[in-house]
C-alpha cells in the first residue's frame, strides 16, 4: 500500500469503458458500410437496369477514370472540387463572420440587447425548414416569372424578365445566401454557448482594466473561444464539402448553369442514383475523404497553434 | 343408387373442398408496390377484394428515384423474401418500365391468366412485353398526346379556330415550322418551351438510343428536334423555358401569348391550372388536333413480379382494369382517364352529348381514339428516360446562351458516363 | 473630465445599440421571409398557387388546414407522433453518448486514446451519402426495414457532436475540478452524471436542439427503410403529398404540411433555447 501504488490507480480502463458505446455503434451502423465504400472503389461494380455488373477487380481504373479529362479538356472532379469551394467560401465566410458578431452582440452585458429571445429564436429558424422546402421557396421566389422579378419589371428596373436561375453568378450568390441563412443562426448558438462557457471574471478582470471592447474580444473573447471556434470552421467546411441539397434542389441536381453549381457530391450522387455505380462513387468518396482531412487537418493546426501561443 | 348417388356428391364435395383449399393457399397479402396514389383510388373505388386477402399499398414517393430504389430492392429480394412480403403487384411509368418487363423478374402474364388484349391499344401491350414478345403487364389507361392549341389565337393566326382545319394546317412540321413564323410575325409564340415538341419527335425515332455494341446514337428524329429548335430560339418562336417551368405555366392564362401545347388528357385535364383559372384563365378557349405526329405521354403500367404468392388474384386485377367494361366505363365517365378498352372508348366517342367544357365542348375521348392507331412502341431502350431528360437540360443551357453547342453537347455525354455506365459516348 | 468621458461614453454605446439593432432586425427579416412566405402560401389554393406568387394571404387557410389535418391516406398527426419518438430519442442518445465519449478522451489516459481520437476526426469527415447506400443494404440484409432501430441507434456515435462536446470540454472543465470530485470519493460514472453533465448544460441543449431538427427533418434514409403508412414520418408524408398523382396534387396542403413540421421544432427549440440560458445563469453565479 506504498503511495506509488496509489497514485497508480489507473483510471484507463473507464477510458476505454466511456468511448465504448460510441465505437459499438459506429462500426455496426457506419464504419462496415464506409469500409464497403472505399473497398468498392477498387472495383467495377454498377447495375445496368436490374442486371447487376460486377464487382469486378480492375485496381485504381476508377481513379483515373476520374482524372481523365473529357473531351473539352476539363477534369469533372477537379471542376466540382473548384465549384464546392467557390460555394462553400461564398456562404462560410460571411456566416463564421456574422456569427461571431451576433455572438458577441447577444453576450456583450455593455450592449445589453434587449428582445434578445426574440432574435435568437429568428435566426435559427431557417434551419427548421427542411432543406428541400427552402430551397422550394426560392426557387419560386427568383423563376423567371416569380415575384423578385415581378417587382423589378413593375418598377421599370429592368424591361426583360432577369433569369437568375439561369445565370452562373446568380444561382451562385443564390446558393450561398440560402447556406448563409440556415446556418448563420446555428453558428451563432454555438459561439454564444461557447462565450458564455467562459468564466465571467475574465471579462470582469479585463473590464477593470479598462479594456475597450475591442480588446477585450480581440484579447480575450478570441483565445478563450479558440476551442470551439475551430469546431465552427471545421464544420463548417465539413458541411461545405458536402454540400448536398440546396443546389441539388435548386437547378434539379443538374447544377446549371454549365455545371457551374455542381458540388462533389452531387457528383457522387450522380453516380449512385440510377447505376448504383458503387465504384465510382466510392472513388469519388476516397478524394472526397482525402480532401476533407487534408483541409481540416490544416485549418485545426494552424488555428490551434495560432491561439495556443 | 342413392348409394352412387351419395357417393357423387361426397366426391363433388372432396372436388369442391380441393378447390377451394387450393385457392385459399394464395397468400393472405397482396402487396402494391407504387409511387403515388393515383391507381390507389382507382383500385379502392372499383376492385373487389376476395374475402380474406387483405391489400398493402407499399408507396414511395419517386424524390430522389427512391421508389425504383425501393422496389428494386424488393424485387431482387423477392426469393428470400416471405409470402406475405412479397411483390404481388407493381406501377411503373413508361419511362421506364423496359427496366423492368426486359428483366426476370417480372413473369408471363398469359400464363396467369390474362389473355385478351384484344380491347387494349396495341402499343400498351408492346410497351409491356419482352424483346421475345412474351407481355408481362397491362396499363390502365392510354396517353395519346394531343397538339393543344388556343382557338383565339388560331382565329387571328391561321384565320380559323375549326379542329379539322387547323390540323390541315398543322399535320406535318414543315407546315408546323412555317406557321411558327406567321405566329410570330402577329405577336405570338408558337410553344412556350424549348423542349414542347421534343416527345413528339422522339415517340418517332427509327433507332434506339443506343446500338447493339452500347454506342450512343443520334436519331435523325432527335437531330430533326434539335434543328428545329435551334430554329425557333434563334426567331423567338419558343421561350427557353423547360416543359414544367413556371415561365411555361404562365403562357396558359388568357393574357398568355403561346399558340400549341402538346399533352395527353391526363396534361389538360389536370396539369393546366392555369388556364382553368376562373379569373385569369380562358378555360373553353382550346382545343386538341392530332399535330404533325401521333405520340403518346406517359401512363401507368401494372406489372406481374415473378414469384407472386397471388396470381390469381393478380390476374384477376389486371383483367379488371382492362376487360372490365363497368370499371372502364367509370375511368372515363368519373376520372377523366382516357381508358386501355377501345370498346369503351368508342362509345364515348360517338356520343354526341359527350365533350369536355375546357375544350370548348369538343369531343377529346373521339379525337384520341382517331389518334392511337397511329401512335407505335419501337426503339426504346432501358435508358430512354434519362437519357432524354439529360438532353433537354444540356442543350437548354445552350439555348439560354449560358455555352456553346459543343460545350452543352459535352456536359450532356459527360452526364451520360455518369447515369449509365455501360453506355460508350462520342 | 471624467464626466465628459462618460458622456462620450453613453453617446458611443447609444450609436453601437443602434448600429446593432439594425442589423439585427435586417437579418431577422432576411429570416423572417420564408416564413412568411410559407404562412402565405398555405392559405392559398392550388389554383391560386400555381398562379403565380401573391404577397397577401388568401381565404384557403382553413381549408388547407383540414385537408392537411384529415388527409385519408397521410396521417400527419401520427407522422408527427413517430417523427417526434424518432427524433427526441435520437436527441438523447447523441447527446449524452458524445458527452461521455468526449469526456472519456478529455479526462483519461489510455494508450489508444490519440488513436481513438484522430479516428473519430478523420469519420468525421466522410460525407453521410457515402455510407448510406452500403447502409440501406445491411439493414435489409438484417431484416431491419419498419424498424426504428436503425434510425434511432446509429445516433449514439454523431462525431460531430463529439467534437463539440470534447471542445466544450476543453474550454470549461478544468481537470482539477474531477480530481477534486474523485478525493470526495465520487464514482466515476457518478462524477460524469452529476457534476459534468451539468456544467455541460449549454453545450448539451444546444446539440439536442440541432440533432432534434436534423433528426426530424431526415428524409433519405427513412423514406427508404419505413414503408408500413403508420410508422412514416413527416418528411417522408411531405414527398408523399409532392409526388402526389396530378388529379389530387395540391400545394396548398404541401406548404401547410411544410408549417406543421416546422411548428414542433420550433416549440422545442424555444423550449431548449431557455435552458441554455438558465444552464449559463447557473454557471455565472457560481464564477
Amino acid at each position: 500500500m506504498n503511495k506509488q501504488k496509489k497514485k497508480g490507480i489507473s483510471y484507463a480502463k473507464w477510458g476505454y469503458i466511456f468511448i465504448l458505446p460510441f465505437f459499438i455503434a459506429y462500426i455496426s451502423f457506419t464504419l462496415i458500410p464506409q469500409l464497403m465504400t472505399f473497398y468498392n472503389s477498387l472495383f467495377e461494380n454498377y447495375r445496368n437496369g436490374l442486371t447487376q455488373i460486377g464487382p469486378n477487380f480492375v485496381g485504381l481504373q476508377n481513379f483515373v477514370k476520374l482524372f481523365t479529362p473529357d473531351k473539352s479538356g476539363t477534369i469533372g472532379m477537379l471542376k466540382y472540387f473548384g465549384n464546392t469551394m467557390v460555394l462553400w467560401l461564398m456562404g462560410a465566410v460571411p456566416q463564421v463572420l456574422v456569427a461571431l458578431l451576433l455572438a458577441v452582440f447577444f453576450t456583450s452585458y455593455r450592449l445589453n440587447i434587449k428582445g434578445q429571445q426574440f432574435f435568437k429564436t429568428v435566426i435559427y429558424m431557417p434551419n427548421l425548414i427542411m432543406a428541400s422546402a427552402f430551397s422550394m421557396l426560392f426557387f419560386t421566389l427568383f423563376s423567371p416569372v416569380g415575384p423578385v422579378n415581378q417587382v423589378l419589371l413593375s418598377s421599370g428596373m429592368v424591361d426583360k424578365a432577369i433569369d437568375f436561375l439561369g445565370m452562373k453568378i446568380s444561382v451562385r450568390v443564390l446558393i450561398s445566401l440560402m447556406n448563409f441563412l440556415m446556418w448563420f443562426g446555428n453558428t451563432t448558438i454555438l459561439l454564444m454557448a461557447g462565450i458564455q462557457g467562459i468564466d465571467q471574471s475574465m471579462f470582469e478582470a479585463a473590464e477593470i482594466d479598462g479594456a475597450t471592447s475591442l480588446q477585450v474580444f480581440m484579447k480575450v473573447t478570441l483565445p478563450l473561444l479558440a476551442p470551439i471556434l475551430v469546431y465552427t470552421i471545421i464544420t463548417a467546411m465539413i458541411g461545405g464539402l458536402q454540400m448536398f441539397d440546396v443546389p441539388q434542389v435548386l437547378t434539379n441536381g443538374k447544377g446549371t448553369p454549365n455545371r457551374a453549381s455542381m458540388t462533389m457530391v452531387m457528383y457522387l450522387n450522380n453516380f449512385l442514383q440510377t447505376s448504383k455505380n458503387y465504384g465510382m462513387a466510392g472513388a469519388v468518396s476516397v478524394v472526397l475523404f482525402i480532401v476533407s482531412a487534408v483541409l481540416s487537418l490544416f485549418v485545426y493546426n494552424t488555428l490551434s497553434k495560432q491561439y495556443k501561443k | 343408387m342413392k348409394k352412387v348417388l351419395a357417393l357423387a356428391l361426397a366426391l363433388c364435395m372432396v372436388f369442391t373442398l380441393c378447390a377451394i383449399s387450393a385457392s385459399a393457399e394464395e397468400g393472405k397479402v397482396f402487396n402494391i408496390y407504387a409511387w403515388n396514389e393515383e391507381f390507389k383510388g382507382f383500385f379502392e373505388k372499383y376492385y373487389e377484394v376476395p374475402e380474406g386477402v387483405t391489400v398493402n399499398w407499399i408507396i414511395t414517393p419517386s424524390d430522389n428515384g427512391a421508389y425504383q430504389q425501393k422496389l428494386d430492392e424488393a424485387l431482387l429480394n423477392q426469393a428470400n423474401a416471405n409470402d406475405d412480403d412479397k411483390v404481388d403487384l407493381f406501377l411503373a411509368e413508361a419511362d421506364y418500365i423496359l427496366k423492368y418487363v426486359d428483366s426476370e423478374y417480372t413473369q408471363d402474364i398469359t400464363a396467369l391468366g390474362v389473355t385478351d388484349f384484344s380491347n387494349a391499344y396495341t402499343y400498351t401491350v408492346q410497351a409491356a412485353s419482352d424483346a421475345a414478345g412474351v407481355v408481362k403487364g397491362v396499363s390502365f389507361q392510354c396517353c395519346p398526346s394531343a397538339l393543344i392549341y388556343r382557338r383565339s389565337i388560331a382565329e387571328d393566326v391561321l384565320g380559323t379556330s375549326d379542329p379539322a382545319e387547323v390540323q390541315a394546317k398543322l399535320d406535318s412540321w414543315d407546315k408546323f415550322n412555317a406557321v411558327a413564323a406567321d405566329a410570330k410575325a402577329k405577336g405570338y409564340y408558337m410553344t412556350a418551351s424549348f423542349a414542347e415538341t421534343y416527345r413528339v419527335f422522339s415517340n418517332n425515332a427509327s433507332s434506339p438510343w443506343v446500338d447493339e455494341e452500347g454506342n450512343l446514337q443520334f436519331d435523325p428524329q432527335i437531330e430533326a428536334w434539335i434543328d428545329q429548335t435551334d430554329e425557333f430560339i434563334q426567331n423567338g418562336y419558343t421561350l427557353t423555358a423547360g416543359v414544367w417551368d413556371d415561365e411555361k405555366n404562365a403562357q396558359m392564362f388568357a393574357d398568355g401569348k403561346t399558340m400549341c401545347f402538346f399533352g395527353p388528357a391526363w396534361y389538360f385535364n389536370f396539369c393546366m391550372g392555369n388556364a382553368q383559372d376562373p379569373e385569369k384563365g380562358c378555360s373553353g378557349d382550346w382545343a386538341i388536333i392530332e399535330g404533325p405526329a401521333a405520340h403518346f405521354w406517359g401512363g401507368t403500367w401494372l406489372l406481374a413480379p415473378a414469384g407472386s404468392d397471388n396470381p390469381t388474384m393478380l390476374a384477376d386485377v389486371m383483367n379488371t382494369f382492362i376487360n372490365n367494361e363497368d370499371v372502364c366505363t367509370a375511368l372515363v365517365a368519373n376520372e377523366a382517364q382516357f381508358s386501355n378498352n377501345i370498346a369503351v372508348n368508342a362509345k364515348f366517342a360517338e356520343d354526341p352529348d359527350y365533350g369536355s367544357a375546357f375544350l370548348g365542348g369538343q369531343n377529346d375521348v373521339a379525337i384520341f381514339s382517331g389518334m392511337t392507331n397511329n401512335i407505335v412502341w419501337e426503339n426504346h431502350t432501358i435508358y430512354d428516360q434519362l437519357l432524354n431528360e439529360g438532353l433537354q437540360n444540356a442543350l437548354q443551357d445552350y439555348y439560354k446562351g449560358n455555352v456553346d453547342k459543343d460545350s452543352a453537347m459535352q456536359n450532356f455525354y459527360n452526364y451520360v458516363n455518369e447515369t449509365y455506365p455501360a453506355i460508350v459516348t462520342p | 473630465m471624467n464626466n465628459s468621458e462618460n458622456v462620450k461614453g453613453r453617446v458611443h454605446m447609444i450609436v453601437a445599440r443602434t448600429v446593432v439593432y439594425i442589423i439585427l432586425i435586417f437579418l431577422a427579416i432576411l429570416c423572417l421571409f420564408s416564413f412568411y412566405m410559407l404562412i402565405i402560401n398555405s392559405t392559398r389554393s392550388n389554383a391560386q398557387l400555381q398562379g403565380g406568387f401573391a404577397i397577401l394571404p388568401r381565404e384557403h387557410f382553413l381549408d388547407n388546414l383540414k385537408n392537411a389535418w384529415n388527409d385519408a391516406s397521410i396521417n400527419i398527426p401520427r407522422g408527427m407522433l413517430n417523427s417526434f419518438f424518432i427524433a427526441a430519442c435520437s436527441a438523447i442518445l447523441t447527446t449524452y453518448f458524445s458527452a461521455l465519449t468526449a469526456y472519456g478522451i478529455h479526462v483519461y489516459n489510455f494508450k489508444l486514446k490519440k488513436p481513438a481520437f484522430l479516428f473519430i476526426m478523420a469519420v468525421m469527415m466522410i460525407p453521410p451519402q457515402v455510407s448510406a447506400v452500403g447502409f440501406i443494404q445491411l439493414m435489409y440484409k438484417l431484416k431491419l426495414t419498419n424498424n426504428y432501430i436503425p434510425l434511432i441507434l446509429p445516433s449514439i456515435a454523431a462525431p460531430v457532436v463529439f467534437f463539440y462536446m470534447k471542445q466544450y470540454l476543453e474550454s470549461v472543465l478544468p481537470l482539477e475540478m474531477v480530481e477534486a470530485a474523485r478525493i470526495d470519493g465520487s464514482g466515476e460514472f457518478r462524477i460524469f452524471n452529476q457534476i459534468v453533465l451539468p456544467i455541460m448544460k449549454p453545450a448539451i441543449a444546444v446539440q439536442m436542439i440541432f440533432s432534434f431538427v436534423s433528426s426530424w427533418n431526415n428524409y433519405f434514409i427513412p423514406a427508404l427503410l419505413l414503408d408500413k403508412a403508420e410508422m412514416k414520418t413527416v418528411p417522408i408524408m411531405i414527398a408523399q403529398l409532392r409526388s402526389a398523382d396530378y388529379s389530387k396534387f395540391d400545394m396548398g396542403k404541401v406548404y401547410m404540411f411544410i408549417l406543421l413540421a416546422i411548428l414542433p421544432v420550433l416549440i422545442v427549440y424555444i423550449f431548449l433555447s431557455k435552458s441554455i440560458i438558465k444552464g449559463v445563469t447557473a454557471g455565472s453565479v457560481k464564477g
